[in-house]
């Protein structure tokens, strides 16, 4: 059986996404490995307490050789015009996950709305990458 | 700190544009929002994100008019001004030019769909936004 444990986002920093990523929205660093002999490649990734198979990995955008200048520079605009991904939270209470991550500092883009598939609200992380956080419903008759 | 690329400032205009297009917002807001002068807020929008961030508000506007005929039997006139625009003239003549004929019509054509909808709210206006026509291009209106 196929499972799903890591997707990754593209990020400008990661010590600026690391904070965000647990201060403001909870999730716990599951791994955060600098590896000297790999030029600081830096492994960081968090997950959601609770769920502890799946994680999302906080990339930084390498340079060269990895990635030519141009390239890293193109996918640092990709990531700042916010096209690069979503990740989709799911949530028992839309509106109490709403007003707890507010009170921590998120700016939502997208306040708790009523969608046929449920509750659905929306915000950025610093570099860009789109959030959406929902309290599924999925209707008993299609 | 990285560099912030400068199209992240951008992207907070137009998510400004997503969030609150319902409100009597224009483009000296989003060039606040993005810490820009107005002239080269609006060219820089346009490089990032290939329109006027005049027409990236329209449209917004449009699209959720648009979906607002579709999904719910409210009045034409309080659908325009619940969208942010400010004359039922305006939003006709931009609606037809976009959408190839009245609010009305476009009502007609597409009755309710309410369970065919299950895609996530983000996607339904991403895909659905009109691209936005100029006046040179009223002969062939353009569907989204």
């Amino acid at each position: 059986m196929l499972r799903i444990a890591n997707a990754q986002l593209w990020v400008h920093d990661q010590d600026e996404a690391l904070a965000f990523y647990t201060e403001k929205l909870g999730l716990e660093v599951r791994a955060d490995v600098t590896m000297a002999e790999m030029d600081d490649f830096r492994w960081l990734t968090v997950g959601p307490v609770g769920q502890e198979d799946v994680s999302i990995t906080l990339m930084a955008i390498p340079g060269p050789p990895v990635l030519d200048s141009e390239t890293g520079e193109q996918v640092r605009d990709l990531v700042a015009k916010g096209f690069a991904g979503t990740v989709f939270l799911t949530t028992d209470d839309c509106q109490a996950s709403y007003e707890e991550l507010k009170g921590r500092g998120v700016d939502f883009t997208e306040a708790p709305q009523e969608r046929p598939y449920g509750i659905d609200s929306a915000f950025r992380d610093p570099s860009g990458n789109s959030i959406r956080l929902t309290e599924v419903r999925i209707p008993a008759e299609v | 700190m990285a560099h912030v690329p400068p199209a992240r400032h951008l992207l907070r205009a137009k998510d400004l544009a997503d969030a609150r297009y319902f409100e009597p917002l224009g483009v000296d807001d989003l060039a606040c929002a993005a810490g820009l002068s107005r002239a080269h807020f609006s060219r820089e929008f346009r490089r990032a994100f290939g329109e006027s961030p005049h027409a990236y508000l329209l449209t917004r506007r449009l699209e959720r008019a648009a979906a607002l005929l579709r999904t719910t039997d409210r009045s034409v006139a309080d659908i325009c001004f619940s969208v942010g625009l400010q004359s039922v003239g305006s939003f006709t003549t931009s609606f037809g030019r976009t959408y190839g004929r009245s609010p009305t019509a476009y009502r007609a054509a597409h009755p309710p769909a309410a369970q065919s909808a299950l895609v996530p709210g983000c996607v339904v206006r991403a895909y659905t936004r009109p691209q936005h026509s100029t006046f040179r291009e009223d002969s062939a209106p353009v569907r989204a």
